[in-house]
């Protein structure tokens, strides 16, 4: 064997080293001192909580919180598979997870419907939002607007935001008329802002925070309550949904503090910069 | 020039050609030279399409490009600070899936060009199946990912277990592109080494994996981009913490995955979501430089010794 050979031999063995090392290191440390708290769930509280835990976690030297995204079903799963410690939840618990659950609101979040910024419409009424969204109302004059057809933007199946609006309205999934479908916020909020015909809703957070940054959306108001953080802290604005830390059985421990830390005023300024509303207390 | 390619290198068809009339061989060559501008024009838009996605990136990431941006831990859910945990967490799972998926993948190679039985029932099924893994798609690899390397194997999320799920997904690539290589370089030199008298070992060694260290490149490079690349399949098995990693067994964000965290779920990230999409791009391109310095030199090394 050349001098090439032992010099490709040489690398693999440092680099198998390297990952026999990695691997050993993390053992050692999670047997230690060191605990981890893991909370895995919705992608909109995901940011949040992950804010949460780094203050935590400057609090409480030796704990690490890691947070895992991608969607609030799974956080029910992974807290019920033992997964995760904390699920984050970012609508109501249905009927058979509620049962196994035990949920700790940690915020709220209103839902807006959203228009481009040029569309002259304030708001629309419930019946109004019912209608478009099954198709019986397809273009903007039939609202008194400005004439073109109508491009109604709904969330994808499986989304938290969906549940809450199809349960706010009345409406069957099956019902909805949509054009395009979106995943995420700014997702939704990327399609409006591209297409002056459209209609969307998204986390008012989002919207909120985009309409600062300039993008050309505007937030309509529902039954003549403009959707604001104010009017939701007010119990004004109707369409709002509960953001979620949920365990399985009664939390103790780490969990349970960290629990209680997630829901104090002292990460209020947390909730807000990331577009929710701070609980009542 | 066009005359003379004609006569050297398409002499069938000019056989074919000659006996027709003179008018018959004009309009073949205008359909030639429309088909020539054809290509042109495609080839321009390629590079025009490159050109257009990195100057959009380059434009909307400069205003939050900064050292800083490189040299610090990410605050305020990636809208301020910086990604250095994210760059190293995505080098160490590139490193993971390459010390994993290139010996894999060459010794995979290997037994495909060199031992199997050409046509045998064996060969064709390894090669079927590398191809059927070629086209699962990413989600489906991370949940198996996540199955495999995080439920079975306890590794939980871990750059360990997203290192591996990559290591799946470029190992068909990595095989088939060496597996290419060793092909396109048997025939006479194998049959000149044969002639030399070396051994079906020393003969893989120094005169057919050298001669194949370009195409090996070319895996290991396509390797590469579709590890660093990832996003899907990262999520459920390397996860989302934006912490520096302290071993690999600790759950580590990738800079794909904080391009999409930033850009969907971070109001106001854009900005920061398109200066990590730059810095992504010039990490794909130093890694593919690397590869290519470190083939030269390899290849260098290699003549200069016979």
């Amino acid at each position: 064997m050349g001098s090439r050979g032992w010099k490709a031999g040489a690398l693999l063995a440092v680099l198998a080293g390297a990952v026999a090392l990695g691997a050993h290191g993390g053992r050692c440390r999670g047997a230690g001192a060191g605990a981890r708290l893991v909370a895995t769930g919705s992608s909109t509280l995901a940011p949040l909580m992950a804010e949460i835990g780094k203050r935590f976690e400057a609090h409480h030297p030796g704990v690490r919180v890691d947070v895992q995204a991608g969607g609030s079903s799974r956080g029910v799963q992974d807290v019920l598979a033992g997964m995760a410690g904390l699920g984050l939840v970012s609508r109501p618990l249905l009927g058979a997870e509620a049962a196994q659950l035990r949920a700790f609101a940690l915020a709220r979040d209103g839902i807006a419907l959203i228009a481009h910024a040029t569309n002259p419409l304030p708001g629309l009424s419930t019946p109004q939002v019912r209608a478009i969204f099954r198709g019986q109302l397809t273009r903007w004059e039939q609202l008194g607007g400005r004439p073109g057809p109508i491009t109604v933007v709904s969330k994808a199946a499986g989304r938290g935001t969906l549940l809450v609006f199809l349960e706010h309205f009345g409406l069957q999934a099956a019902e909805i008329r949509a054009q395009a479908l979106v995943g995420d916020n700014e997702h939704g909020v990327k399609t409006v802002a591209a297409n002056p015909g459209a209609i969307g809703y998204v986390s008012i957070g989002t919207a909120a925070a985009d309409v600062r940054r300039g993008v050309p959306i505007k937030l309509l108001a529902l039954d003549g309550v403009v959707p604001s953080a104010e009017q939701i802290a007010a119990g004004r604005y109707p369409l709002v949904r509960p953001l979620l830390l949920v365990t399985r059985g009664e939390p103790g421990g780490l969990v349970r503090e960290l629990l209680d830390f997630a829901r104090a005023e002292g990460v209020d300024d947390l909730v807000r910069t990331q577009g929710f509303v701070p609980l009542e207390r | 020039m066009l005359e003379q390619r004609e006569l050297a290198g398409v002499g069938e068809a000019r056989r074919l050609v000659l006996p027709a009339r003179a008018g018959a061989r004009g309009r073949a060559r205008a359909r030639e030279g429309a088909a020539g501008l054809g290509a042109w024009a495609a080839a321009l838009a390629v590079a025009g399409l490159l050109g257009w996605l990195v100057g959009e990136i380059a434009a909307g990431g400069a205003p939050a490009l900064s050292w800083s941006l490189l040299a610090e831990a990410p605050a305020d859910a990636g809208r301020a600070g910086g990604i250095l945990p994210i760059l190293v967490s995505t080098l160490l799972l590139v490193g993971v899936c390459l010390s994993v998926a290139l010996p894999l993948g060459l010794g995979a190679a290997v037994w495909l060009a060199e031992l199997a039985a050409a046509g045998g029932r064996r060969g064709r099924w390894v090669r079927a199946s590398l191809d059927a893994l070629a086209g699962v798609p990413s989600i489906v690899m991370g949940l198996f990912g996540s199955a495999l390397f995080c439920r079975t194997l306890g590794l939980g999320y871990s750059i360990l277990a997203g290192g591996l799920t990559l290591a799946c997904m470029a190992l068909p690539i990595a095989v088939r592109a060496a597996e290419q290589g060793l092909r396109e370089a048997a025939g006479e030199l194998r049959r000149a080494a044969a002639a030399l008298g070396l051994g079906r070992a020393a003969t893989l060694l120094h005169v057919l994996l050298p001669a194949a260290a370009p195409a090996l490149l070319v895996g290991v490079v396509l390797g590469i981009g579709r590890a660093a690349a990832e996003t899907a399949a990262l999520l459920f098995t390397s996860g989302y913490v934006d912490r520096m990693p302290g071993s690999l067994l600790d759950s580590g964000r990738s800079l794909s995955i904080h391009i999409y965290d930033l850009a969907m779920h971070v109001p106001g990230g854009n900005h920061r979501a398109y200066a990590s999409a730059l810095v992504l791009l010039a990490v794909l391109l130093c890694l593919n430089a690397l590869a290519g310095w470190m083939a030269d030199r390899w290849l260098a090394r290699a003549h200069a010794r016979c």
